[in-house]
C-alpha cells in the first residue's frame, strides 16, 4: 500500500499542466458539480410535467420544455447524476470482477490463464456497444441492471492490463525474493503485486472512461438504461428526435451537448495522462 | 590542398531547439584526399554525425547549415538544387549508418532496396540492376542467395555488409561511414573494418570514419581530425597524432584507452562534461577541463595554426609560444 | 490426449510459429473457431441466465398455461412431451443447430427463419459500413499523414482533432446534420436509404452499387443523396483513432533511419513517401481491424438516428418486441461476422509485413 500514495502525487501534478488536460478537467466537474448540485440549480421536478409543451427555451424555461412539458434545464441537470451514477458504478463492478480475476490469471498462468485470456480477448474484439445492448435488453430497466451491463464490457479491458502488469512484476526480483522466503501466494498478490497494479487501473479507467459515457448514452438512446421519468441525456436525445423536423431544436441541442462535454472532457483527460506516460509501455 | 576530393569550408550547422541555439558544427574546414581514410574523432555531442550529415545536406530538422561550402572538385554542394544533389548522394557520396537493422527498409527485400537504389542513378535495365546487386553483395562477402532476404534475416554484421554494399554500389568515390562499427562486437568490427579498407584500395575509394573510438582510428586511418565542441581542435596523420599529440584533448583521450600492456591501473577518463552547445564556455571551448589552461584561454578563442603540416587550435601553439 | 490437443491449439491461438503465409492463414482459420465458439456460448447464457422470465414477458401473465408450454417449447426449453430441457441441453441442441445454419425462427409474425430476416437487411449495414469506413479512412490518412509529416502545429492540431472526433456521440452529431441540411438547408433526405419506388433490382443488395450495374441512374442519385449524411456522421467520429494512429505512425516512421539513409543513396522524396507510408500502414491496419468493433458500433447508432433498414435498427426494433430468438440470432451473427473480419485482417497484416509470419 504503501507505493500507492507516492504514485498518485507524481502522477497528479504532472498531468495536470497540458492545457488541453485542463480544459478536460473543467469539463468533466462541471458536470459533476451539476450532478451534485441539481436541486439548487433547478427550480423544477425533471420528471414532472410543469407547463405547456415544446415551448422553446425563454426566461421561464431556459432550454424549454419537452413533448411531455418537463423541463428542459431540470431534466439537463439532474441527467448528470443519472449518467455519473451509472458510469461510477459500472467502473466498480468493472473493477471488482476484472482486477482480482487478471491478478488470478497473470499469477497463476497455465491452462486456467490461457482459457481466461482466450475468452476476454474474444471478448474484447467483440463489439462493445451491441454485447451491452443484448445484455440489457435481458435484464430490464432499471440504474442497477444498466451498470451491470456496461460493467461486463469493459471488464475484458481491465482484465488485459491487469494481467499484463501481473505477468511483468512476476519477474521481478523481489517476487521471487519473497517466493523464497515461503510467502504464500495471496500475501505475494496483496502485498506486492497489486499495489504496483493500481496505478494501471487508474490508467485503464481514465482512458476509458469517456467509453463508458458513450456507451450509457447509447443504452439510454435506446431505452435500454433507467426507466422512463428519470432524466437520462440519450433519453431525451431520442424523445426529441421526431420533432427535429418540424424545427423544435432545443429538445435535443442540450442533452446532446452535455454528452460531449462529459465524453469530450474525459477523453482530454485521457490524452493527458497517455502523453505523460508516452516513455512508458502502457498500451491498452 | 594536395589531391583533395572534398573540401569543407567554414562550415555552420545550427540546430534551432526550442530550448535555444545548439551550435553543432561551427566554422569547420577540413579536406579529404582522393584515396584517404580520414578519421573524424569526438565525443558524443561534438558535432561530428552532424558533420558527415551536412556534407549531403541530410541535416534533420529543426538543424540548418547556416553557412560555409562543401566543394566537390569544383562544384560547391550547397549550392547545388535538391534535384542536382540526389545526383550525387549515392552516387559520387555514399553514406553508412550506425544501426544497420533501422537503415534498411524492414518491408523491403535487399535486392529490391539495391536495384532502386541502381535504377535512381542509372538508366538500365532491371536484370542489369539484380546483377549489379548480386555483385555488390558478393564484394563484400555475402552470397548472392541472400538477395531475396529481408533486412532482419540477416545477421548484425551482414547487415552492416549489406548496407556498405548498397552504399558502395555505384562506386562513389567517397564513403563517409558514422560509427559503422559502434554496434557490432570486437571481432566483427575489424572485419568490417578489413572491408572497408579493402573497398578503399580496390576502388580507390576516401573513406570519412566518423567515430568515438581513436584507438580504431590510429589503428586504421591516414589521417586524423579531432573534433570538441563544434570545432575542429587537431588534424595530423596517424602516425603524429598517435605518437605526438600536440592538443591537451588528443593528449587525454590518447591516455584513457586502456592499454592491455601496462600494468593494472585505474582507467582513465577526461575529468568534467562535454560543453552545453547552446552556451559554449567563453574563450577555449576546452579550457574547463584543460589540465594546462591558462587566463588567455577562457578570454580568446584560440585560432587554427599549422604546424609542420599539421593544425592545431589550442593557445600552447599559436601566437610563437612553441615553435 | 484431449489435454494435448487442447494445449496445442490454444498455442497455436496465441503465439503462430509458423514459417509461411499459408500455414500463418490457416493456424489463424483454426484459431477462429474458439472464439466464436466463447462468443455464441456467451451470448447464449446472457439471454438464459440473466434475471428476468422472457416468456412472461412476451406472453404476460395472464396467459394461459397451454400457450406458455406452447412458447416454452418454440424456445427450446421444453422438449415435445412437456419436460424442460436442463440449460446444458439446450446449448447443445442450439449449437447444432447452428452449426447446420439454423438460427432459429422469429417469435413474431409468422415465425420466419432468424437467418432469412437477417440477411435482409444486412446489406444495408454492409453498404454503410463501407461508406462510413471509406470516409473515416480518407479523412484519416490525410489528415494523419500531414501531421505526421509536418510535425509542430499541425500535428498539434491533428491531435485535438482526433480526440474530439472520438468522444462525439454518433446521434447527436446525425441530428445536428440532419438539422443543418435537410431542416435548415434542405438539400439532402433526412432519413430512409432511398426514396420509395425507386430501389434498383437486386443484386448485391447495396443501391449503390446494384443501380450502377442496371444502369438505373435515378436510383443512384436518390441512394447517393441518403447514404451522404449517415456515412459522414459514421465516418467523421471513428475518423478520430485513424487519424490519431495514422500521425503517430507516420511520425514515427519518419525518424526512422533508413529514412534518412535512403535519401542518402539519392532515392526522390516522393519514392521515400511512399515507403513511409507502406511501413506506417502496420500499426494503421492492426487500428482498422480493432475499429471493426468501432464500426459496428457506430453503425448501429447511425442506423436509428437515419431511420437506415440495416441490422442495428431490427435488432433494435425486435428488442421492442421481445423476439428473443431473433435478438440472440442476430447479436450471434454479429459475432461470426467479426471474427471473420478480424481474421481476414490478420491475414492482410500478415502479408504486408513479413515479420508477423514468424
Amino acid at each position: 500500500m504503501y507505493t500507492f500514495r507516492p504514485l498518485l502525487v507524481k502522477l497528479v501534478p504532472k498531468v495536470r499542466l497540458k492545457g488541453l488536460t485542463l480544459v478536460g478537467t473543467v469539463m468533466v466537474l462541471f458536470t459533476v458539480f451539476l450532478a451534485i448540485l441539481a436541486p439548487i440549480l433547478t427550480p423544477y421536478d425533471p420528471t414532472k410535467s410543469v407547463d405547456l409543451s415544446l415551448q422553446p427555451p425563454s426566461w421561464k424555461h431556459p432550454f424549454g420544455t419537452n413533448k411531455v412539458g418537463q423541463d428542459m434545464w431540470s431534466r439537463t441537470v439532474y441527467g448528470a447524476r443519472t449518467i455519473l451514477a451509472v458510469v461510477f458504478l459500472s467502473t466498480i463492478v468493472s473493477i471488482v470482477i476484472g482486477v482480482p480475476l487478471g491478478l488470478v490469471s497473470g499469477y497463476v498462468g497455465g491452462i486456467l490463464d490461457r482459457v481466461l485470456a482466450m475468452i476476454m480477448d474474444a471478448m474484447y474484439a467483440f463489439p462493445g456497444l451491441i454485447l451491452a445492448i443484448a445484455i440489457a435488453a435481458a435484464m430490464g430497466p432499471g440504474i442497477i441492471n444498466t451498470a451491470v451491463s456496461i460493467a461486463i464490457v469493459y471488464v475484458p479491458t481491465y482484465f488485459r492490463m491487469v494481467r499484463g502488469q501481473t505477468l511483468s512484476i512476476k519477474e521481478q526480483l523481489y517476487v521471487e525474493a519473497a517466493r523464497a522466503i515461503g510467502a504464500k501466494p495471496l500475501t505475494i498478490l496483496t502485498r506486492y503485486v497489486f499495489p504496483n497494479v493500481v496505478s494501471v487501473i487508474a490508467v485503464v479507467f481514465t482512458l476509458s472512461v469517456a467509453d463508458v459515457v458513450l456507451t450509457e448514452a447509447a443504452l439510454s438512446f435506446f431505452g435500454l438504461s433507467v426507466p422512463a421519468p428519470t432524466p437520462d441525456w440519450g433519453f431525451d436525445l431520442k424523445a426529441g428526435h421526431p420533432y427535429l423536423l418540424s424545427g423544435y431544436w432545443w429538445l435535443i441541442t442540450f442533452p446532446g451537448l452535455m454528452i460531449m462535454i462529459l465524453a469530450v472532457g474525459f477523453t482530454f483527460i485521457g490524452e493527458g495522462v497517455a502523453e505523460y506516460l508516452g516513455a512508458r509501455e502502457v498500451k491498452i | 590542398m594536395v589531391d583533395s576530393l572534398l573540401n569543407i569550408k567554414n562550415l555552420k550547422t545550427y540546430y534551432f531547439t526550442e530550448s535555444g541555439v545548439v551550435k553543432a558544427v561551427d566554422d569547420v574546414t577540413l579536406g579529404i584526399r582522393r584515396g584517404e581514410l580520414l578519421g573524424l574523432v569526438g565525443e558524443s555531442g561534438s558535432g561530428k554525425s552532424t558533420l558527415g550529415l551536412s556534407i549531403i545536406r541530410l541535416v534533420p530538422p529543426p538543424g540548418k547549415i547556416i553557412d560555409g561550402s562543401v566543394f566537390l572538385d569544383n562544384m560547391d554542394l550547397m549550392k547545388l538544387s535538391e534535384k542536382e544533389l540526389r545526383k550525387i548522394r549515392g552516387r559520387r557520396i555514399g553514406m553508412i549508418f550506425q544501426d544497420p537493422l533501422t537503415c534498411l527498409d524492414p518491408l523491403r527485400r535487399i535486392e529490391d532496396q539495391m536495384v532502386e537504389t541502381v535504377m535512381v542513378h542509372m538508366d538500365v535495365e532491371r536484370d542489369e540492376a539484380r546483377e549489379m546487386a548480386a555483385k555488390a553483395l558478393e564484394r563484400v562477402g555475402i552470397s548472392r542467395d541472400r538477395l531475396k532476404d529481408y533486412p532482419h534475416q540477416l545477421s548484425g554484421g551482414m547487415r552492416q555488409r549489406a548496407m556498405i554494399a548498397m552504399a558502395t554500389m555505384l562506386h562513389p568515390e567517397l564513403l563517409i561511414a558514422d560509427e559503422p562499427t559502434t554496434a557490432l562486437d570486437v571481432i566483427v568490427q575489424s572485419k568490417i573494418m578489413d572491408l572497408l579498407e579493402d573497398l578503399k584500395e580496390s576502388m580507390k575509394m576516401s573513406i570519412l570514419l566518423i567515430t568515438h573510438d581513436l584507438a580504431l582510428v590510429i589503428e586504421r586511418a591516414d589521417r586524423v581530425a579531432v573534433m570538441y565542441a563544434a570545432e575542429l581542435c587537431e588534424v595530423g596523420t596517424s602516425e603524429q597524432i598517435s605518437q605526438d599529440p600536440l592538443h591537451p584533448y588528443t593528449k587525454l583521450l590518447l591516455e584513457s584507452i586502456p592499454d592491455v600492456e601496462a600494468p593494472k591501473t585505474k582507467l582513465k577518463s577526461i575529468p568534467g562534461n562535454p560543453p552545453d552547445m547552446r552556451n559554449p564556455p567563453s574563450g577555449c571551448r576546452f579550457w574547463p577541463r584543460c589540465p594546462y589552461a591558462k587566463d588567455i584561454c577562457k578570454k580568446t578563442p584560440p585560432k587554427l595554426a599549422e604546424l609542420n603540416g599539421r593544425i592545431v587550435r589550442c593557445h600552447l601553439y599559436g601566437e610563437g609560444e612553441r615553435g | 490426449m484431449l489435454k494435448f490437443l487442447f494445449l496445442k491449439v490454444t498455442r497455436i491461438f496465441s503465439e503462430t510459429e509458423v514459417a509461411s503465409l499459408k500455414a500463418f492463414i490457416i493456424a489463424r482459420a483454426l484459431a477462429l473457431i474458439p472464439t466464436v465458439l466463447i462468443l455464441v456460448t456467451l451470448v447464449f447464457f446472457v439471454m438464459r441466465v440473466l434475471p428476468g422470465d422472457p416468456v412472461i414477458a412476451i406472453v404476460g401473465m395472464k396467459a394461459p398455461p397451454e400457450r406458455v408450454i406452447e412458447l416454452k417449447k418454440e424456445l427450446g426449453l421444453m422438449d415435445e412431451a412437456g419436460n424442460p430441457i436442463p440449460l446444458p441441453i439446450q446449448y447443445l441442441n442450439y449449437l447444432s443447430k447452428l452449426v447446420r445454419g439454423d438460427f432459429g425462427k422469429s417469435l413474431i409474425w409468422g415465425k420466419r427463419p432468424v437467418l432469412v430476416e437477417i440477411m435482409e437487411h444486412f446489406p444495408a449495414t454492409v453498404e454503410l459500413a463501407i461508406a462510413g469506413f471509406i470516409v473515416s479512412i480518407i479523412l484519416g490518412l490525410v489528415l494523419g499523414s500531414l501531421g505526421g509529416w509536418m510535425g509542430g502545429k499541425t500535428s498539434s492540431a491533428v491531435k485535438t482533432y482526433g480526440a474530439i472526433t472520438y468522444a462525439l456521440f454518433i446521434p447527436w452529431i446525425g441530428m445536428l446534420f440532419q438539422l443543418l441540411f435537410a431542416v435548415w438547408l434542405g438539400i439532402l433526405p433526412v432519413a430512409g436509404r432511398i426514396d420509395t419506388g425507386l430501389e434498383p433490382p437486386t443484386i448485391t443488395g447495396l443501391y449503390l452499387i446494384d443501380s450502377v450495374i442496371t444502369g438505373r441512374w435515378d436510383s443512384f442519385m436518390s441512394a447517393l443523396r441518403h447514404i451522404t449524411l449517415p456515412a459522414l456522421t459514421l465516418g467523421l467520429v471513428i475518423s478520430g483513432v485513424f487519424t490519431r494512429v495514422t500521425r503517430t505512425s507516420v511520425e514515427e516512421v519518419m525518424r526512422q533511419d533508413f529514412v534518412v539513409a535512403a535519401r542518402a543513396r539519392g532515392i526522390p522524396e516522393h519514392k521515400i513517401l511512399l515507403h513511409v507510408l507502406k511501413n506506417s500502414f502496420v500499426p494503421i491496419l492492426t487500428m482498422m481491424g480493432l475499429q471493426l468493433a468501432l464500426l459496428m458500433t457506430g453503425a448501429v447508432l447511425t442506423e436509428t438516428t437515419f431511420s437506415w433498414p440495416g441490422m442495428g435498427t431490427f435488432l433494435l426494433e425486435r428488442i421492442q418486441y421481445r423476439d428473443y430468438t431473433t435478438v440472440q440470432g442476430t447479436v450471434v451473427f454479429f459475432a461470426i461476422i467479426v471474427s471473420l473480419v478480424n481474421l481476414i485482417v490478420d491475414i492482410c497484416y500478415a502479408y504486408i509485413d513479413p515479420r508477423i509470419r514468424y
